[in-house]
């Protein structure tokens, strides 16, 4: 009775703090999705016509390249572990170059979009469509720069939870993408 | 699995999804199959890249968690008139 | 109690205590105006009785979470007040801005004056030299603990106290933003409104708890500090979008009516966890404390907190609802419910636990305290039900079916009238929680012979 406890939550590879954001997160995506989903229900020929002047291609593309970081911070975290910061750095480097890549082609439909005059307001999909992959966006801008940070300190404490947030934009990405671009 | 296994699958998985919106799937078949691929892509993301294949317990709640949600997505999906 | 400077916080919680009083005793003015809508109409028009039972609210709730603060944080840090001095310079402050706003509203004096007139904001309608003087005080406050706890042991109580604290007096600067334009005018009074109850008080809420958790139960500081982090966490991930339920129909864009939606269904996962970490502490813990009454007052708020804050603000929260139910009576049973669960009760338990060690009594009259809590909390709760029955109805009549306001009122008038009932109850559960805490020296019921338990 008076012995601490073992807690299920000490198995978790990485630290806490990072696993409730990560879970926050995807609450919130999901959530997201569902009401995209839901919604789209209620007009399904104007999602479709709205759907066609998106860049699917191009957010296939985005896919491979979004895996493919992940797979570099995931090795960044092996070389950490095995003490080679020079390789570790490089693998983030690599990983974060491929992030800008993902949000460089993210502008260029972005700036289609606008220059075609379609915005926020113009149908509920673009409202959802701009809010998930903005905000989607968004955090793969802070993940670039918190994977900046994590080389720098290059522990493999903190490349641990820098690589856990960068997979945890890879996975909304994955779970976005068919929704939004593809059905 | 070794990560480079995982992103090998990862690649495979997603090509595969844009081949099936390639040869002109469409409607609920497509959305049934490119949701069943990005499941299998989500679970090796967790299990693979998140490393919760270490952590069996802690991979079987998030395995349920999202599988309800797979499901009520496809739901959502498929119930288009 | 192990430090001097301890005994400054008496002092706020008992100016607190009176204006506690002077809140419910507001509210029941109201809750009579409501049946009878002419009741003092000449003399205390509703809107300022409002204004009063608002604000006396939020002023003692502060001055609550200040003693809070004076009475944990040397026990935390490990060391004295920076400044006792300051410390009174503070609450005199806040004495002397409070009467001002009392008194400027209830004699309409200086009206139209930029320093001296009242400023009519809800909730912010202090006079602008009571505002300034607010600052000033809550610098003071900051100053005066941040010192104390930079100078001693940093734990993560204070840690999350001190950022809470920051944060709620950082967020009221923006009482100073007022444009003309009454859409911006909301959106940045949001920042004040929201950003405090749903964002950096839960910080302090959770701060508090926290503490009562560790002296009341005695399970490890690892442990608390783990759940403490991951609760401040989650409110504030949920709560600073969360904002966005607040612009649903305020002329601000309609993105927020997502961001709104979804960001604040999250806003009970902090409050569930709060719950969660009261009743786990208490399971886990080893510590028999004597201060029944604390701990029941913790766990009280912890679960009035979930459903009133929680439960209740889901309820209407999502913008399909609210479309129909914003500006009804389920705001009110939400307010109400949500105010009394998390802060009401939060600084009542810090007072409960603190003021037998303040006072340098045991831990005494646990039964009135007791029931105290079951009296208040049992008029809070049914005052909820009705007035949530009188906005399903009021939602119904008004926003479905397109009644006028004053004949859908006329209808309300049984709810309102076992509202008043339920008031009664509050007002005297509140009259003897102070009588408990104050007044009587000697235990009512003696304990029993402790036994080990098998």
């Amino acid at each position: 009775m008076t012995t601490p406890q073992a807690s299920v939550l000490d198995d978790l590879p990485g630290d806490l703090m990072m696993w409730v954001l990560i879970l926050s997160e995807l609450a919130v995506f999901g959530a997201g999705l569902m009401g995209f989903l839901a919604v789209r229900l209620t007009d399904p020929p104007g999602f479709a016509e709205a759907q066609a002047h998106l860049h699917s291609t191009g957010a296939g593309i985005n896919t491979l390249v979004l895996v493919t970081s992940g797979w570099l911070a995931a090795l960044a975290l092996e070389a950490a572990r095995a003490g080679r910061r020079a390789r570790l750095r490089a693998l983030l480097a690599g990983a974060a170059l491929l992030g800008g890549v993902f949000l460089f082609l993210k502008a260029q439909e972005y700036a289609d979009l606008w220059a075609a005059g379609l915005t926020f307001e113009s149908h509920a999909f673009y409202t959802f469509h701009m809010l998930l992959t903005g905000f989607h966006a968004a955090h793969v801008l802070a993940g670039i720069l918190l994977l900046g940070l994590v080389g720098w300190l290059a522990t493999p404490r903190a490349v641990e939870a820098g690589a856990a947030f960068w997979h945890m934009v890879d996975l909304v990405w994955v779970l976005l993408f068919p929704v939004v671009y593809l059905i | 699995m070794s990560v480079t296994r995982a992103w090998a699958w990862l690649i495979a998985l997603t090509a595969t999804s844009t081949a099936v919106a390639a040869i002109g799937l469409s409607g609920r078949w497509l959305a049934l199959v490119v949701l069943a691929l990005a499941w299998a892509k989500a679970e090796l993301i967790l299990n693979r890249y998140l490393h919760l294949a270490q952590a069996p317990n802690i991979a079987r709640g998030f395995a349920l968690g999202l599988a309800l949600f797979m499901l009520a997505l496809t739901s959502l999906a498929v119930a288009i008139p | 109690m192990k430090y001097q400077t301890q005994k400054i916080a008496l002092a706020y919680f008992v100016v607190a205590m009176a204006l506690f009083a002077v809140q419910v005793t507001m509210g029941l003015v109201l809750g009579w105006i409501y049946i009878s809508p002419n009741f003092l109409s000449e003399i205390l028009p509703f809107n300022v009785g409002r204004m009063l039972h608002t604000n006396s609210l939020i002023v003692w709730l502060l001055l609550g979470f200040f003693g809070a603060a004076y009475y944990l944080i040397p026990e935390e840090a490990e060391r004295e007040i920076h400044s006792p001095k300051l410390a009174w310079l503070q609450l005199a402050i806040f004495v002397i801005g409070t009467a001002g706003v009392v008194v400027t509203y209830l004699f309409n004096l200086f009206d139209g004056n930029w320093l001296l007139g009242n400023e009519g904001r809800e909730f912010i309608e202090q006079p602008r030299w009571v505002k300034v003087g607010i600052v000033v005080a809550a610098l003071i406050f900051l100053y005066n603990i941040s010192m104390t706890v930079l100078a001693g042991r940093k734990t993560a109580i204070t840690n999350i106290l001190l950022l809470g604290l920051w944060g709620l007096a950082l967020l009221f600067l923006f009482a100073f933003v007022n444009p003309d334009n009454l859409a911006l005018d909301k959106m940045y009074w949001w920042y004040i409104v929201h950003l405090w109850v749903e964002g950096t008080w839960e910080l302090v809420m959770a701060s508090i708890l926290a503490f009562l958790m560790l002296k009341l139960t005695g399970v490890d500081r690892e442990v608390v500090e783990k759940w403490l982090y991951v609760i401040a966490a989650l409110a504030l991930f949920s709560g600073i979008l969360g904002t966005g339920h607040h612009y649903y129909w305020i002329g601000t864009p309609g993105y927020w009516q997502w961001i709104g939606s979804i960001f604040s269904s999250f806003e009970v996962a902090p409050f569930f966890a709060m719950m969660s970490f009261a009743f786990v502490m208490v399971w886990k813990g080893r510590r028999d404390h004597p201060n029944k009454a604390a701990l029941l007052w913790s766990l009280g708020c912890a679960t009035l907190a979930f459903f009133g804050a929680g439960v209740w603000g889901f309820l209407h929260t999502l913008h399909g609802v609210n479309y129909y139910s914003h500006g009804t009576q389920i705001t009110a049973a939400h307010g109400h419910l949500a105010f009394y669960g998390a802060y009401v009760c939060l600084n009542l338990a810090i007072i409960t636990y603190a003021l037998p060690h303040l006072l340098g009594r045991d831990p005494y009259n646990q039964v009135l305290n007791m029931v105290s809590f079951w009296l208040m909390s049992g008029g809070v709760v049914f005052m909820t039900f009705t007035l949530t029955f009188a906005g399903t109805i009021q939602t119904h009549l008004q926003r479905v079916n397109g009644e006028g306001y004053m004949d859908v009122q006329d209808q309300l008038w049984l709810f309102y009238a076992m509202r008043f009932g339920s008031g009664v109850a509050v007002v005297l559960g509140a009259v003897l929680f102070i009588y408990a805490v104050l007044v009587p020296r000697r235990e009512i019921i003696e304990r029993g012979a402790s036994q080990p338990a098998e």
